[in-house]
């Protein structure tokens, strides 16, 4: 959408999702296991959605800087994402005062499915 | 048979209380950044957490993996006849987390509401909050997090 400020894209592969299970100590098998995705008629191993906070994170940042500090960041999980595809963080300001922005955010599949929407950020600045 | 029965209802102000085993390391910083792709050099040096990593691990858990591989906290709650998903997550960042804090993780179940969804499901709301110290009792972090059983 052209009127979104924030276009941050990245896509998510097994490795990137063996990873993120390590560095969280969380290896629940729906993000790896095939036997049991198929026993719950799922084809391809399911992105943690936890993830996508600290992908809004780092969004934010890279759009405002490192010294932007984030204060709240909220987010509600809409569809699955699943290993290969690749996400967009797309947000826009929607309340600007000196020092301080409230975002609006959404993650989405670069296939137009909505991951995460509505999510929002309150973002310090400098 | 309503999904949020007397029993369930009589846990909500339940506590869990995990004090992390260490202090949360350079290390673990940054391996969440590498995993996210995270390229602040605060961040790959270890120097500070990204701020969602204390919200987002289980490390400080200490817990044993469950038979799904899960090793974080939970409230083992017992909804017949549903399957869970993930409703959200919000996320208050108070201070800076650096890698000799060590983290004290105190969930509270603080509510349970019955719903319909759009399908016509019956689906019950699990709102769960997590207040994140350090070891000078500093809160460092809240998230308030929302688990939703929903009818199969």
């Amino acid at each position: 959408m052209s009127s979104d400020e924030l276009v941050f894209e990245r896509t998510i592969e097994l490795p990137d999702m063996i990873a993120y299970a390590g560095a969280t100590w969380d290896w629940h098998r729906l993000h790896y296991d095939m036997s049991y995705l198929r026993e719950i008629d799922l084809d391809r191993p399911v992105v943690d959605g936890q993830v996508f906070g600290a992908y809004l994170a780092i969004a934010i940042r890279e759009w405002f800087g490192p010294d932007a500090v984030i204060t709240a960041l909220s987010l509600r999980f809409k569809n699955l994402v699943f290993a290969g595809e690749t996400i967009r963080c797309l947000g826009r300001t929607a309340v600007e005062e000196p020092g301080r922005v409230e975002l609006d955010l959404r993650v989405e599949t670069t296939t137009g499915r909505i991951a995460v929407a509505p999510a929002s950020a309150t973002v310090q600045l400098p | 048979m309503t999904l949020l029965t007397e029993a369930l209802r009589a846990r909500i102000g339940e506590e869990r209380v995990y004090v992390a085993p260490e202090p949360l390391g350079r290390a673990a910083i940054r391996y969440f950044a590498l995993a996210t792709g995270d390229t602040d050099p605060a961040h790959l040096h270890g120097e500070v957490a990204p701020p969602t990593l204390i919200c987002e691990t289980n490390q400080y858990a200490n817990l044993p993996r469950d038979a799904d591989g899960h090793a974080g906290h939970g409230w083992h709650l017992e909804v017949p006849g549903t399957r869970l998903v993930r409703g959200g997550n919000a996320y208050r960042f108070e201070r800076p987390v650096g890698p000799d804090d060590v983290i004290t993780a105190r969930w509270r179940l603080a509510d349970m509401t019955e719903r319909v969804t759009g399908a016509g499901r019956r689906m019950l709301v699990v709102t769960s909050v997590a207040t994140y110290t350090d070891q000078n009792d500093r809160i460092l972090a809240v998230n308030e997090e929302t688990l939703i059983y929903v009818e199969r």
